[in-house]
């Protein structure tokens, strides 16, 4: 074996090892424009406007601010569990019928991955308005009062356009993991006589519980920072979510004070989502070498 | 073919009509709104169509009404922007996705993490610091502001997915040419390189239509003097819906243009947060 010639060159010792050195600039840039404010986000929601120590944004957000969070908690959970039942199903569906109607429906369901979240909120502004097209149809059907369209730029508005944003990339995660379970797993437990339903909560669940977890928590964690949607379809209506809050907050009163505490409770909305995604993520980079999700 | 068989595939057939009206009903909205002069509630469909909210869009026709101004130079505007964050971005994330697929890195986890936090917490606060920061740099409102932050948005997916590319790419095959005598530099540019050059495309696609459709950072940095089409599309659709989504369509064709070009390329963990 021909031994490689440029390791034992005469070569000076270089000063610094050469990945330090391609990865220097991402790296500077990284802890600069997001290591630097993540941190300042939680240092600054413990001073005033003068730069001293206090908790006075912790108790006006708890004042102002307790109902919004409760708000977007509970918009992020709905959305988070109903995204997960009808990605499921939508999956199953997918991974066990075949046929030209399944086919176009596995190419249709992935347009809304790539529609950015400024048009997905313009198209709910239209779609959900009490005079938009849900209602003219409902109306149509005979299932709503025209003269008393639902009125939608609310809670189960916000949440339908989560939903809808939502269900496309899940099914594409979970899909990915049913995908990867062997026909011959299936078949076997067919043979011994499993009907789908058995084949699918002893099989197909339990073998893919990574996918299903981590599209569950990447979901959850993009609801509670979206800022777009609720902006777009809700505004300043009460209640809110917590980003839309943020927002007025600095844009109406320059209060960096209470608009980082907010953020810190968004944060800490997402730790344990971010926890889990984190560890197994770089777990999955480390060992296994494969990309993150 | 039996009764049950018969209900069964109805049901499905209603179901699979039911879904497709959820899915493809929001966007029917959004092209009816675009063409429609005349829809009075409460019509089921627009009264009159046409394409007079496109012409004024495309600075074709001049209008007064209100939010109705020619889109091209935000149009521009977002072009050069993103085509200038692509080209700094991918100078930044080839050599670090080379780094981190080759090399073995003391804190490698601890780099991991860094790169992997913009996608599990919120990016809203981080934008809010920046603009405490830029507003100090005079950097607040600027077109380089803007590019900033959509390099900071766009480069976690850069540095993945050139990343994920350099690993997939045999070592051995680089070994290969330094044995024979080619430099490390040399070896890296004829070969890994052009074999790389697929994926790092897709990665540059990626950046730069996370740039194009960047709204948050924008938001907080950029406005009231950068209009990007996404600002434009914000502060539009207040006031005229025709406009808006003549503009929200103009947003979306490219995003799945592209989108369906790089379909191989397509896989969940790059999508993650898209939009």
């Amino acid at each position: 074996m021909p031994e490689l010639p440029a390791r034992r060159g005469p070569r000076l010792a270089p000063r610094f090892p050469p990945w330090l050195f391609l990865l220097l600039p991402a790296l500077s840039f990284m802890l600069l424009m997001y290591g630097y404010p993540f941190v300042r986000s939680f240092v600054q929601s413990f001073l005033d406007a003068a730069g001293r120590f206090t908790l006075a944004n912790y108790a006006k957000t708890w004042d102002l601010y307790l109902k919004d969070l409760g708000f977007t908690f509970a918009v992020t959970a709905f959305s988070t569990l109903l995204t997960a039942v009808l990605a499921i199903l939508l999956a199953m569906y997918l991974r066990f019928r075949d046929g030209p109607l399944a086919r176009l429906m596995g190419g249709l369901y992935r347009l809304p991955i790539f529609i950015p979240f400024v048009v997905v909120a313009q198209m709910m502004n239209t779609f959900l308005a009490p005079h938009g097209l849900f209602n003219l149809a409902l109306a149509r059907v005979g299932l709503v009062n025209i003269e008393k369209p639902l009125q939608l730029f609310n809670f189960w508005g916000l949440s339908f356009g989560f939903i809808w944003k939502m269900v496309p990339f899940s099914v594409l995660i979970i899909h990915g993991g049913f995908q990867m379970i062997d026909n011959s797993y299936i078949e076997a437990a067919r043979s011994a006589g499993a009907r789908t339903g058995t084949v699918i909560t002893r099989i197909l669940m339990p073998m893919s519980r990574s996918s299903i977890l981590v599209a569950l928590v990447l979901v959850y964690s993009q609801v509670v920072g979206t800022f777009t949607l609720p902006y777009m379809l809700i505004g300043g209506k009460i209640p809110t979510t917590i980003t839309v809050d943020i927002a007025h907050r600095v844009n109406y009163f320059r209060d960096f004070g209470v608009a980082n505490t907010l953020g810190v409770f968004s944060y800490l909305l997402v730790l344990v989502t971010a926890i889990y995604y984190l560890r197994s993520s770089v777990r999955r980079v480390t060992e296994e070498g494969a990309g993150p999700r | 073919m039996s009764l049950k068989r018969i209900l069964i595939l109805s049901a499905e057939l209603v179901l699979l009509v039911l879904v497709f009206l959820l899915i493809v009903g929001p966007m029917m909205s959004l092209l009816l709104w675009s063409v429609a002069i005349r829809w009075y509630w409460p019509a089921t469909l627009p009264q009159e169509v046409g394409l007079d909210y496109w012409r004024q869009a495309l600075g074709l026709e001049k209008s007064l009404a209100i939010g109705a101004v020619s889109i091209v130079p935000a149009f521009l505007l977002s072009l050069s922007i993103a085509v200038t964050v692509v080209a700094i971005t991918m100078l930044l994330a080839i050599p670090a996705g080379y780094a981190l697929a080759k090399y073995r890195i003391p804190f490698g986890p601890a780099i991991l993490f860094l790169f992997l936090m913009p996608n599990a917490f919120p990016q809203q606060p981080i934008f809010v610091n920046l603009l405490g920061l830029f507003t100090r740099l005079r950097l607040a409102g600027t077109v380089p502001g803007v590019m900033l932050t959509h390099i900071l948005v766009g480069l976690v997916f850069g540095v993945w997915i050139t990343s994920a590319t350099f690993r997939a790419i045999p070592s051995h095959l680089e070994e290969a040419a330094r044995s024979v005598g080619a430099s490390r530099a040399r070896a890296f540019f004829r070969i890994t390189l052009p074999l790389a050059a697929p994926g790092l495309l897709s990665s540059a696609v990626f950046v730069f239509i996370t740039s194009l459709d960047e709204f948050t950072g924008t938001f907080f940095i950029g406005l009231p003097f950068v209009n990007t089409l996404p600002m434009t599309l914000y502060s539009s659709s207040g006031y005229n819906m025709q406009f808006a989504s003549v503009i929200a369509i103009i947003l979306l064709v490219p995003s799945i243009l592209f989108m369906t070009l790089i379909q191989r390329m397509l896989r969940a963990e790059y999508v993650g947060g898209m939009g």
